[in-house]
């Protein structure tokens, strides 16, 4: 069978190991200060892996922030936070020319973009222009102030987080620009077992004493000693995610369920081609995570959801039914794995 | 020269009464005038306006069926000593009519002083006709009529609105009632057969895998688990594993193809009974969820 004969890549083993090793060690690590939350540290681990950028959407209290400032630690990188408000400007991220009055001449002044890991918090509370600006930024991976364009630094990872509670006095993210994500993870609460461990390591972090005052220690403060990867090991990761084996199986398994998206009969827009390259390369990351180097249906299942879903729209019909885009997606992925029927149009239209 | 005076002073009185009179008499003799009433054939109302009429007010005499010209006073104006009325008239047989015979003072007094106000009532029929004219011949109207029309359009309507939406439901219903009268067995069984011969484009070895994998999950009862989860389940479970690991040699691992035997992989499922799945008790592999 000729599609079965495809010459091995080569796979460099000692750093797929070295990649391997890097991963516990930087799990370990945010285990230490993050109680479970183990699939948003895969999920930050693929985004950093891959150069794609993260959204984290969850209530307030799931230790978002506190995951991404790990992060920046367990791994030296550089770490910015920008906690995006309505009267953000976009000078007050990418940075502006101020004039000197020394020299009387311009100077610029560069924003917190220029960072390797940036946290943008509750994202949908600035402005479009400001929202734009940033994902301008994403995009291209350069921000022009005045006349001169600068490129950011790499690696450059945008980590944003949305409350999908509070709606009031907020800016949704067209699906245009949701698109640049390579991911959007949903944020659940813990289970019980974790958050009494949350409850136990909370009670145990006591008081810090400073000059002749004291401050009450938060999780914030747990984080000891130097990082436990460095830059050159990232960017090593980096390079074997790009060797991991993609089959000529798989990426029809990626084709097909991408396209299922545009053809169903409850979802408006379906995924861009975008969605089957961010599924690819997801996978690719993931299957290094999880000690391969060759992706499986296994992963493309398990990341469906976070590459998929912010990239669907629901037509009304749906809605009107009360379906949610999680619904969709996962009646598509059963039809797409034939333990069910293909939903129709008959099926679905009401006379 | 006083008594000239007083003889000059009298004659330019008695000149002014001359001229005063002279005045009321033009006026007199004017409102005597009668306009010339307007014809009219038979059945049609024919009205004059401001006509002055001398004497006390005057109104319609009463009549009845054998009346040949119905007078209506519609309006009537103080004008000096006379009046003035608006009056129509409708001629009922045809000839030549004085209204005057048509009406009476309301004080009862004489109406013979009234000028004579003549009408002339015409017909549109000839002499001794009663009955009115045969409509005029003309085109015959459209077949049936505006309701028929209406109908007709109607029925057009509807059988374009059926031949639209019928079919299609139709098709489509077809099309779901064939995949779901396919059991997943049906589906397999050419897939399977083209794999094993060598036959199967990638796109199809990926349907074939999602299908074994489909197959798996419905028979051990994992249909509702989310499909990574399902997989990772069976890649554990005892019966389901073999396959689940050798298809993942075969068609995702680096020069797996050589690893394993498609043939002895692929041919339980060679000849599945249609309702294959539909034997298996779901009961008996509860535990695996």
């Amino acid at each position: 069978m000729a599609t079965l004969e495809r010459p091995a890549p080569r796979l460099p083993n000692d750093a797929a190991a070295r990649t391997i090793r890097f991963v516990e060690a930087v799990r370990d690590r945010i285990a230490t200060v993050v109680v479970g939350q183990d699939i948003v540290v895969e999920r930050l681990l693929i985004s950093l892996f891959t150069g794609g950028h993260l959204l984290l959407q969850g209530v307030p209290g799931l230790a978002k922030t506190l995951l991404v400032a790990t992060l920046s630690k367990t791994i030296d990188l550089s770490f910015a936070r920008i906690q995006f408000t309505i009267d953000l400007l976009p000078s007050d991220i990418l940075g502006s020319e101020i004039l000197d009055q020394r020299t009387n001449d311009f100077r610029t002044v560069k924003g917190p973009v220029f960072t390797n890991l940036l946290l943008a918090d509750e994202i949908n509370r600035a402005a479009p222009k400001v929202q734009s600006a940033l994902l301008e930024a994403m995009q291209e991976r350069k921000v022009t102030i005045g006349k001169e364009s600068f490129r950011l630094p790499a690696p450059f990872l945008v980590i944003a987080t949305q409350n999908p509670v509070e709606q009031s006095g907020t800016f949704e993210l067209p699906e245009a620009q949701l698109d640049r994500f390579l991911l959007c993870n949903r944020l659940d609460y813990p289970d019980a077992v974790e958050e009494r461990e949350v409850l136990k390591r909370n009670m145990a972090l006591g008081v810090q004493r400073e000059e002749r005052g004291a401050i009450v220690k938060t999780e914030f403060d747990v984080l000891e000693g130097g990082p436990v990867g460095s830059s050159e090991e990232l960017v090593e990761a980096m390079e074997v995610v790009h060797q991991v084996h993609v089959s000529d199986t798989f990426v029809e398994h990626v084709v097909e369920l991408v396209k299922r998206t545009r053809s169903h009969p409850r979802i408006e827009l379906g995924c861009s081609p975008r969605a089957g390259i961010a599924l690819v390369k997801a996978s690719r990351a993931r299957a290094l995570i999880h000690g391969r180097d060759y992706v499986v249906p296994e992963d493309l299942y398990a990341l469906a959801e976070d590459v998929m879903l912010h990239r669907m729209r629901l037509n009304y019909e749906a809605l009107a039914d009360g379906y949610t885009g999680a619904d969709v997606l996962r009646q598509l992925l059963d039809e797409f794995g034939f333990t069910r029927n293909p939903t129709t149009r008959a099926s679905h239209i009401r006379i | 020269m006083r008594w000239v005076e007083g003889a000059s002073r009298t004659s330019v009185c008695g000149l002014c009464a001359v001229a005063s009179w002279c005045a009321i008499v033009a006026a007199s003799a004017r409102a005597a005038e009668v306009p010339k009433l307007p014809r009219s054939t038979v059945g049609l109302p024919a009205r004059v306006e401001q006509l002055v009429l001398q004497g006390t007010e005057l109104e319609a005499a009463p009549w009845d069926d054998a009346t040949p010209v119905v007078v209506r006073i519609e309006a009537v104006y103080p004008h000096g000593t006379a009046m003035r009325y608006d009056i129509s008239y409708q001629g009922l047989e045809p000839g030549e009519y004085d209204l005057r015979a048509y009406l009476r003072r309301k004080d009862g007094s004489t109406t013979d002083d009234l000028p004579a106000l003549e009408v002339k009532i015409e017909t549109l029929l000839p002499p001794g006709q009663i009955r009115p004219n045969d409509l005029a011949s003309g085109p015959l109207p459209r077949l049936g009529g505006y309701r028929l029309l209406l109908a007709a359009a109607g029925i057009v309507w509807l059988a374009v609105l059926i031949w639209l939406l019928y079919p299609r439901r139709k098709r489509a219903g077809e099309t779901s009632g064939a995949e779901a009268s396919l059991s997943l067995a049906d589906r397999l069984r050419p897939l399977v057969a083209d794999a094993t011969a060598g036959r199967l484009p990638p796109e199809k070895l990926a349907e074939l895998e999602r299908a074994l994998v489909g197959y798996w999950r419905r028979r051990l009862g994992m249909d509702d688990l989310p499909p990574a989860v399902a997989l990772e389940k069976l890649r554990s479970h005892p019966e389901a594993s073999p396959l689940v690991r050798q298809l993942e040699t075969w068609l995702h691992r680096p020069a797996g193809a050589g690893e394993v035997d498609i043939n002895a992989l692929l041919s339980p499922y060679r000849d599945l009974p249609a309702d294959e799945l539909d034997r298996v008790p779901v009961a008996a592999e509860a535990h695996s969820r």
